[in-house]
């Protein structure tokens, strides 16, 4: 059973999401893209580069400069993804390279990850902005990464005996299928609506924006 | 069991509509809302009222519903899991049209402060088109995209009153030079520029054209105006409505072609500039041949190259400039103002914070033709009041009209002990230029003695008035009521009226209704002279009463506090026009 939610459940899912994704990319390039007809005024490579920059450059935002914490705890929370997803194909396929070193390093990120997703979560639910702009999508993506990373802290203890061992691998597997379809899908279309808002601001001279 | 709605035609035609104009971009930014609420308190809404209905995010949501109902994969299955909705009623459209034009001026502040990219104007500018195509708009944009349609320009000045003004700007040109060859050419062909401007230079804001000319003059430019097509505002970019665009585009385009045009200038006017260079190509699918640019872009090289000289000492004000939104984060000028600032002004100091951080003048997005929503403008305007307030600055410069009356308006609202001037105004003050001809003084007796009938109920500003105009040549008479008007006009048959809205009884309006429905009366021109009560806006709003009544625009409007050059210069155009 195990053995079968390590490989042949993972892979259906990954096949799933990936069929999902190919599928959104040609969705997203059926739809025509606004063209501009005039010469530019500033650079189209930069202000694209500058657009993806901008999330690892927080001090280009006024939102993340003011937010400064919102940032850090994006930044943590997405990495704890990555390593939580990583742990998923390590522990069945490259199992020596959890040592216990790496599992001391997973835990914490996946427990900060945790802690930030609570958080998110209570200001979801509290901030009266951040209650009225939250959907049931926007609550459940929340409380399924959160019960992901809760599992994912005790399955990197390398108990395949345990519930939470079971469960960390049902639960990304359940993740990576809903991914497509929640607004966790923003992984597919951020790149474009990036690359989209740099060329458009570029174009104009506006983007990369002059410091003041 | 499903409840069944019958929708209304106009939420239908609506949704129609909307699902018609998704294109890579819309469907991107629709999409990509993770609703972090990192926008938030970037909108001068939201940070004024503190009320979560004003966050962008929940503003774009209001639109995004039916992208989530119509286009995201699982809404499509289970709408309500994502927040997607339709439209059922014409009350949801008017709630709509509440949102993306009473509540968002489209500057963009939010769009470049959201880590997704989400483009948050483009959200409710695809809003605006969606009612505008069902007749659903405040009234303002309605009439005056109707006058850009129907005659070409956004104030429904007819073609002999536009060259009747540039003959008399002419004159006042080559008074202020000294110079008989100054002028402003009209469809000169094979000139370098074609210049276009806001309409309110020729009804309401003439000196800053002449600035222009005079900067022109000064840097021996050839150019020259279109006697058709001379127009760059659009309000296309407003209402959402691409044919407009395309249209009013279209217009200036061809204006520089017919006159063979090396190219396209458009004024200080920040979403003219944006409109006429970026959008319009887009809309009317056309492949210029020509370059455009920004004036201030022009003159800056004008100031670089030597080919006029700035003198800052004329300026001795402590002056700071507030980004146009149509320049800063959608057009790419925001040095090319600072580079002239620092050049004609003594003292210049930076707002905070500047260029593409900017916050709205508060009068963008149309707003400043949308009586409906002033209060809250107005309220909301309290975060560019402190941004002006903490420079301590005596003027604030801008680069755009729409900018100059949003200011002027919260600048009176929050009392703040502040002028507005445009960037080009201030460069022309500060010229370098020999005078080549004297021309001949006119002697007091040759001059018509005009008589202009002052009324407002306040006896100090009669006496201001009457005592202006009567140190500069008028004849004067006065009434402080509408009744007091109306035996006056009988008896002393003005040349000119100067009328204060607010009045005790019948307002001012109510007095220009009389005035323009009354063949006796209806030939006499009308300066409004007024400070538009800044509580109640609305009440006042001169312009939705004559869209309401369908009356002919005043000849003149001058805000209080009265700028006597403004005064006097509209006046004497007024009445040399009348008399020509």
């Amino acid at each position: 059973m195990l053995e079968l939610l390590q490989h042949e459940v993972q892979y259906l899912a990954l096949s799933i999401m990936g069929i999902a994704y190919i599928s959104k990319i040609f969705w997203i390039l059926h739809f025509k893209p606004m063209k501009e007809r005039t010469p530019a005024k500033g650079s189209h490579s930069k202000a694209i580069i500058a657009s993806y920059f901008c999330i690892a450059l927080p001090w280009t935002m006024e939102s993340t400069i003011k937010k400064w914490y919102k940032w850090l705890e994006f930044s943590v929370f997405h990495i704890g993804i990555a390593i939580a997803i990583i742990a998923s194909f390590l522990i069945p396929e490259a199992k020596h390279l959890m040592t216990p070193n790496v599992i001391l390093i997973f835990q914490i990120i996946i427990a900060i990850s945790f802690f930030v997703l609570l958080i998110r979560l209570t200001r979801r639910i509290f901030s009266p902005v951040n209650r009225l702009i939250s959907h049931p999508d926007d609550y459940f993506s929340l409380f399924l990464m959160i019960i992901w990373f809760f599992v994912a802290f005790f399955a990197m203890n390398m108990d395949e005996g345990s519930i939470f061992f079971s469960s960390y691998f049902i639960l990304t597997a359940l993740l990576i299928v809903y991914v497509p379809f929640s607004k966790m899908s923003h992984y597919i279309l951020w790149p474009f609506s990036r690359y989209y808002f740099g060329k458009h601001f570029g174009h104009r001279g506006t983007y990369p924006k002059i410091r003041q | 069991m499903h409840k069944v709605i019958n929708k209304s035609e106009k939420a239908k035609n609506a949704e129609e509509s909307f699902k018609k104009k998704m294109n890579r971009q819309a469907i991107l930014s629709f999409g990509v809302c993770v609703h972090c609420g990192m926008c938030t308190e970037s909108c001068h809404y939201y940070l004024a009222t503190k009320d979560p209905k004003m966050a962008p995010a929940y503003k774009a949501d209001r639109v995004r519903k039916l992208y989530k109902k119509y286009f995201d994969w699982t809404g499509r299955l289970l709408p309500k899991w994502v927040g997607g909705d339709e439209f059922n009623t014409d009350d949801d459209l008017t709630e709509l049209m509440d949102i993306v034009y009473g509540s968002c001026t489209m500057c963009r502040r939010c769009s470049f402060n959201c880590p997704m990219g989400v483009d948050k104007a483009l959200l409710m500018r695809t809003g605006r088109a969606i009612l505008t195509e069902q007749g659903i708009a405040p009234q303002g944009i309605i009439d005056v995209s109707e006058d850009q349609w129907k005659i070409g320009n956004q104030m429904g000045i007819s073609t002999d009153d536009f060259l009747e003004t540039i003959e008399w700007l002419n004159d006042e040109l080559k008074t202020e030079l000294d110079d008989p060859s100054a002028e402003i050419p009209i469809d000169k062909p094979n000139c370098n520029i074609i210049y276009a401007v806001n309409p309110r230079e020729i009804k309401y804001a003439p000196m800053s054209l002449l600035a222009i000319a005079k900067i022109f003059h000064v840097a021996n430019e050839s150019w020259t105006m279109a006697s058709k097509g001379w127009d760059n505002t659009n309000f296309g970019l407003f209402s959402g409505d691409n044919k407009l665009g395309a249209y009013m585009g279209n217009l200036v385009y061809d204006s520089v072609e017919r006159l063979n045009g090396n190219m396209l200038v458009t004024s200080e006017c920040g979403h003219g500039y944006r409109a006429t260079a970026w959008e319009s190509p887009n809309w009317a699918a056309r492949d210029l041949n020509f370059r455009i640019y920004n004036v201030l872009e022009i003159i800056t090289d004008y100031v670089k190259s030597g080919r006029i000289k700035l003198d800052k000492s004329l300026n001795q004000f402590k002056v700071t400039y507030h980004d146009p939104c149509n320049l800063g984060r959608s057009g790419g000028i925001t040095e090319e103002p600072r580079y002239l600032i620092n050049r004609s002004v003594s003292d210049y100091r930076e707002m905070y914070p500047n260029r593409a951080d900017n916050f709205c003048c508060t009068g963008g997005g149309g707003a400043m033709s949308m009586g409906e929503y002033s209060k809250r403008r107005l309220e909301t305007a309290i975060v560019k009041a402190d941004q002006l307030r903490a420079t301590g600055a005596d003027i604030v410069a801008t680069a755009c009209h729409n900018c100059v009356d949003g200011l002027t308006d919260l600048i009176k609202f929050y009392k703040l002990k502040m002028k507005v001037s445009l960037v080009g105004e201030l460069v022309a003050d500060a010229l370098v230029y020999q005078k080549m001809y004297k021309v001949p003084e006119i002697k007091p007796e040759e001059i018509t003695q005009y008589k202009v009938l002052v009324i407002d109920d306040e006896p100090d500003v009669i006496m201001y008035l009457t005592a202006l105009l009567e140190d500069n040549g008028y004849k004067t008479i006065s009434a402080a009521t509408n009744e007091e008007a109306l035996t006056q006009l009988d008896k002393e048959h003005p040349d000119l009226i100067t009328l204060d809205l607010i009045m005790p009884g019948k307002s001012g309006l109510t007095f220009y209704h009389t005035l323009r429905t009354n063949a006796q009366y209806k030939g006499i021109p009308v300066v409004i002279v007024s400070g538009v009560n800044p509580e109640n806006p609305g009440q006042y709003d001169s312009r939705s009463f004559i869209y309401q009544h369908s009356l002919p625009r005043p000849e003149g409007y001058i805000e209080k506090p009265v700028n006597k050059e403004l005064l006097l210069m509209t006046i004497e155009k007024i009445l040399e026009l009348k008399n020509k």
